[in-house]
């Protein structure tokens, strides 16, 4: 297993091999691509966590970045590719601190 | 249920023979061979390599686990087992081992940690429990502390003595889970009348414990 994930900075998004959200495994290394649709920042513990939820045509993913209140680039309607380990909730799945690009509009 | 357990030490090889004794699946993780030998149970699944390293996590099987502990000897070891295991591996449930009482407040969700266990803080709270008739004594913390688990032992006096577990009027979020009488368990129906020397068990949620302590203890906190 390679910790390292891709970076996807330089790619046109259709050149991404991502999984359709509502096909992406759980437990298991993904990359799914979608439209910010929800920002949320909670406080965890005393510290503050980043909650993104994204969108694509099949579902609707969530990231949580743990220690920070936003992430520059990362706004309502940006698309964005998610690259971690997904676990299984009921509004699908939620990626722990996951490795992401901010794609370019057009 | 399918457990992985981080820390071939004294502690994790306790673990994991009563786990598997009690019918789970469990893999014990250790960089040292010798430690790892003299958990010898057959049914127990030993692997052997750093439990920091992502490669012997995998090959533990992590992807499919429904629990890891992290009972190394050493806090920053199992802060780095717990943080992988929720975020490379997704395990619903991580339970570490806090080692020094100073690193508790790391063990938290931001680790990945959503259950800590901290040995000198529970034999603090167990001497406490054992020394103390009529004071509150908290046993443990759950859920990130937002809930926790604290016993009183009814002395003479108390304001709860005759009074029925409902009679109690308890706040919503704080609930008797169990009363010890003489030894035995007792459920704690609503009409049960508490006695003195009762040790009563008391989950609380949120603020509830003043009010918990103003009603089993008499005296305000």
């Amino acid at each position: 297993m390679n910790i390292f994930r891709k970076r996807h900075s330089n790619c046109e998004p259709a050149d991404v091999a991502s999984t359709p959200i509502s096909q992406a495994a759980v437990r298991r290394p993904v990359t799914v691509c979608g439209q910010v649709v929800r920002i949320k920042t909670r406080p965890a513990a005393g510290l503050p966590s980043l909650v993104v939820s994204i969108a694509d045509d099949s579902g609707t993913a969530t990231a949580v970045w743990s220690g920070r209140r936003d992430i520059g680039g990362v706004t309502l309607g940006r698309r964005i590719i998610l690259e971690g380990v997904g676990a299984p909730t009921a509004g699908g799945p939620v990626f722990m601190n996951p490795a992401y690009t901010l794609l370019a509009d057009h | 249920m399918k457990i992985v357990i981080v820390g071939a030490g004294s502690v994790g090889r306790y673990m994991a023979e009563q786990l598997v004794a009690s019918g789970n699946d469990v893999s014990l993780i250790d960089n040292d061979a010798k430690a790892l030998n003299r958990a010898d149970r057959p049914e127990l699944e030993r692997v052997l390599g750093d439990g920091c390293e992502l490669s012997t996590l995998e090959r533990a099987g992590l992807h499919e686990v429904d629990v890891v502990a992290a009972v190394t000897g050493d806090d920053e070891d199992n802060l780095v087992v717990a943080l992988l295991a929720k975020q490379e591996f997704a395990v619903p449930r991580v339970v570490a081992r806090v080692n020094n009482p100073n690193n508790e407040w790391m063990f938290n969700d931001m680790w990945g940690v959503d259950v800590s266990v901290s040995t000198p803080h529970l034999l603090t709270a167990l001497v406490e429990e054992a020394v103390s008739v009529g004071s509150f004594v908290r046993i443990m913390g759950l859920e990130n502390g937002k809930a926790q688990l604290a016993e009183v032992t009814l002395a003479e006096g108390s304001p709860a003595i005759g009074r029925t577990v409902h009679g109690l009027g308890l706040p919503r979020d704080a609930a008797v889970v169990a009363v010890m009488r003489q030894g035995h368990v007792v459920l704690p129906r609503e009409d049960l009348p508490l006695q003195q020397g009762d040790e009563v068990m008391v989950l609380i949620t949120g603020d509830g414990e003043s009010d918990v302590r103003a009603t089993l203890v008499g005296e305000t906190a």
